[in-house]
């Protein structure tokens, strides 16, 4: 599964279980206007990290945080290995 | 067995909670920089008793740029964390104006930087499980105050202000995030305190004591118990009515 659809999966699971209503994903939607709030967010941030390995909000992920689902996903996407 | 991170847990307090909890039923995982002797009896006496698990792994916790790595380590040994007590600390000692700076800043790292990056990494795994408890170590100092002990209190006052507002942050995942103060108490941390101030401290307590290990650990005990499940944000005075 592509680290794309591992996130989306996970976006659609966490608003499920944080009953929150999702609007269409998109790569152009803002990551606040998706439904998701800042804690559903840091639950995805968490979750990704067990699944993914990744985290780059770690110490070293000095990184802005991304306004879109598109520069969200993209950070995962050209996490170095 | 549910698993709980004890730090500063091999002797003292932390090692009081650690036995506490463990007894429980709970898997325990103290860290710390030493093991010790006590720490390696406690470890033997939760193995004979059946009940619960005790393990160590050292730590300098002062390190702090380690902290989310130790914190992968542990749950790829342990699994995912249900509870963290945030324990260790430095009991710096000493009239402000004339402390050294390095042990001001010293102080700072260990009783609350220290603490807040292992809350990141470890609240991270209580939120992709089944919730999860947080207790921090206060001290009735933070409100009080007490003379030579100002860069100590300001550090245990710290904590409760992270302990409420990371109590709203996380409450909504079914976390709990609550501190215990405790009182004046006998272990090495207070050993710059004669015993004429301590005799001082318990004739002035409600109770004419002071509180012991046991105390304070039964309070950290029930917080993370089901009947604490809705007591969260809360600083849990444990002191003999010292404070009362």
């Amino acid at each position: 599964m592509s680290t794309r659809s591992v996130i989306l999966d996970e976006i659609v699971r966490i608003a499920e279980q944080q009953k929150k209503k999702l609007a269409p994903l998109t790569d152009d939607l803002p990551l606040l206007g998706s439904g998701l709030d800042s804690l559903c967010i840091a639950v995805l941030v968490a979750t990704l990290d067990d699944t993914l390995g990744i985290d780059p909000f770690d110490r070293d992920g000095d990184v802005p945080f991304p306004v879109t689902i598109g520069d969200f996903i993209s950070l995962y996407e050209n996490a170095p290995a | 067995m549910l698993n709980a991170l004890v730090t500063g847990g091999t002797r003292g307090l932390g090692l009081g909670i650690a036995k506490a909890l463990a007894s429980s039923g709970f898997q325990v995982i103290a860290i710390a920089r030493n093991e010790g002797d006590a720490m390696a009896a406690a470890r033997e006496q939760v193995a004979r008793d059946g009940r619960g698990a005790l393990h160590f792994r050292t730590f300098d916790l002062a390190d702090i740029d380690r902290i989310g790595d130790l914190v992968k380590t542990l749950r790829r040994d342990f699994g995912g964390f249900y509870g963290l007590v945030n324990n260790a600390a430095i009991g710096t000692s000493g009239i402000l104006t004339t402390m050294p700076d390095s042990a001001i800043e010293r102080a700072v790292r260990l009783n609350v930087v220290s603490p807040l990056t292992l809350t990141k990494y470890v609240v991270r795994s209580m939120m992709t499980g089944q919730g999860g408890r947080i207790v921090n170590l206060s001290s009735v100092v933070s409100s009080t105050g007490y003379s030579g002990l100002s860069v100590y209190s300001a550090t245990k006052a710290s904590l409760t202000g992270f302990t409420r507002s990371l109590a709203r942050e996380v409450g909504p995942l079914g976390i709990t995030v609550n501190a215990v103060a405790p009182g004046f108490i006998n272990t090495e941390m207070t050993r710059d305190l004669n015993s004429n101030q301590l005799v001082q401290i318990a004739r002035r307590s409600a109770l004419q004591r002071l509180p012991e290990v046991v105390d304070i650990a039964n309070a950290v005990d029930f917080l993370f118990s089901e009947q604490a499940r809705n007591i969260t944000g809360t600083v849990m005075t444990v002191d003999a009515g010292n404070t009362a």
